[in-house]
């Protein structure tokens, strides 16, 4: 739907925040911004959200219903938030997968997961969300937390979570959305566009990563389009939540 | 929002102080995968309780079915918290317990048998030395004012019986008690003999 894959005798393109960009390229552009940002991922995550981004994933965990001796999949994972709240609600009998594409967010989440002592019931998998290496009907609750928009072909992405969902088992997508409110659009597009370069400059030294960030979330589908796309892929009861005026959404389906 | 903050805070507080035991956690990791609902009625209020071997996780919703639901006012929450009876709370008729009882029960075991080491964490921060230091001062002040509220109990108690005689002396009170209360076993001794004569007198006069 967003990705803008041209028909044309040059390789497609696909956005890379307001850019177009060869489709090939995209991942390798994305992972140069995450090797970029992974060791400071979490102070600019707090710095950015003001902290709101932990009661989003709060929110995400109350709505993924995982229990004892489920199997969970962390896709875009990242420094490994989500899993080891996931770690202790499945307990010694189930299994939490954290994947991320980027070798370099899986390090940083694979070190700081050690050293909280989160381990037997954790296992890491650099993967692509579009190609997941894992059998069909595997897990109980896929997740992927502020991680689809940088991914290339969503639509292929969503269907192969479906895939690796046991039926009945839950999606729960979170994601930057577009705000609801008027007014709360354009604080948040001066805020984006203003504040966010200036922190990555003064904290990683690094603008062009978080002028990335905010424009990607532009480019990334509103809630309703996003929900048609799960929809679309084969999701039952797909409903979503909006956070904060709708600057985040949880998109929640269920594979029938 | 500020509901799921307002709970994360809590959450957060709460493992602090849970981590100051050292048996609170194993105890709790024993119950790792049970949800308990506690549902306050009034205030309308839901809140779910996740125990783990890293402490609590409170959640404000849980998309699973729980293990123990426990139906309340927000009065008789107080009560269950505070009580040592905690089974007679649980079977008042204002509670409405459904589930594996046994589960929130082990719960409210752990919160009540906490015994916090204070000392340690302040050496945490502080090192060795000037926790020491800190809390011996702490305890000689503690001991120093338990020692003077008994002193002025006494006191104001002798002030008061024996100097204004606003009250009776503890000795004078308990001879009192005493005399009052053979008095009333000499009253039921004189009742039980007059029910006896009326009973002689009785079956004399049928006879």
């Amino acid at each position: 739907m967003t990705d803008q894959r041209k028909a044309s005798d040059a390789e497609p393109t696909t956005h890379f925040g307001y850019k177009n960009v060869p489709e090939s390229k995209k991942a390798e552009k994305v992972a140069e911004v995450f090797h970029s940002v992974a060791a400071k991922y979490d102070l600019m995550n707090d710095v950015l959200s003001g902290g709101m981004h932990r009661l989003w994933k709060r929110f995400a965990i109350e709505l993924s219903g995982v229990r004892s001796g489920n199997r969970v999949l962390d896709i875009a994972g990242g420094t490994g938030d989500l899993t080891r709240k996931f770690s202790n609600l499945v307990g010694s009998t189930g299994e939490v997968v954290l994947a991320d594409i980027n070798e370099s967010m899986l390090k940083v989440g694979r070190d700081r997961l050690l050293d909280l002592g989160v381990a037997g019931n954790v296992r890491f998998v650099q993967a692509d969300a579009e190609k997941l290496p894992f059998p069909d009907n595997y897990f109980d609750c896929v997740t992927i937390a502020f991680g689809l928009r940088n991914v290339t072909h969503k639509e292929d992405a969503i269907a192969s979570m479906l895939r690796v969902l046991k039926p009945g088992g839950r999606l729960l997508v979170l994601e930057f959305s577009k705000p609801t409110n008027k007014l709360m659009s354009k604080v948040y597009d001066a805020y984006s566009f203003a504040f966010m370069p200036l922190a990555g400059k003064l904290i990683t030294n690094d603008s062009e990563s978080y002028r990335y960030l905010a424009e990607s979330i532009r480019m990334h589908p509103d809630q309703e389009t996003l929900k048609a796309m799960m929809v679309q892929a084969g999701f039952d009861r797909v409903t979503y939540h909006n956070m904060t005026s709708g600057i985040v959404a949880l998109h929640r389906g269920i594979k029938p | 929002m500020l509901y799921s903050g307002l709970i994360a805070s809590a959450e957060h507080g709460l493992n602090r102080v849970l981590r100051l035991d050292g048996t609170a956690l194993p105890r709790l990791a024993r119950l790792a995968g049970k949800v308990i609902e506690v549902d306050c009625l009034m205030p309308a209020m839901k809140l779910f309780i996740l125990p783990s071997g890293e402490g609590l996780m409170l959640a404000s919703q849980w998309a699973a079915p729980a293990d123990c639901v426990l139906q309340a006012p927000a009065s008789s929450l107080v009560q269950l918290v505070v009580s040592q009876d905690k089974p007679a709370v649980l079977h008042s008729p204002q509670v409405d317990l459904s589930g594996d009882s046994g589960v929130l029960l082990e719960l409210v075991g752990v919160l009540q048998d906490l015994e916090l080491d204070w000392e340690y964490e302040l050496q945490r921060w502080l090192g060795p030395v000037a926790s020491q230091l800190i809390s011996g001062h702490l305890r000689r002040d503690a001991s120093w004012v338990r020692k003077g509220i008994a002193s002025l109990n006494q006191n104001m108690a002798e002030y008061l019986a024996e100097e204004t005689r606003t009250l009776v002396g503890k000795h004078e009170a308990e001879a009192r008690f005493a005399e009052l209360d053979e008095l009333k076993v000499d009253v039921e001794r004189l009742e039980a003999r007059l029910e006896r004569l009326v009973r002689s007198l009785n079956s004399s006069d049928n006879a």
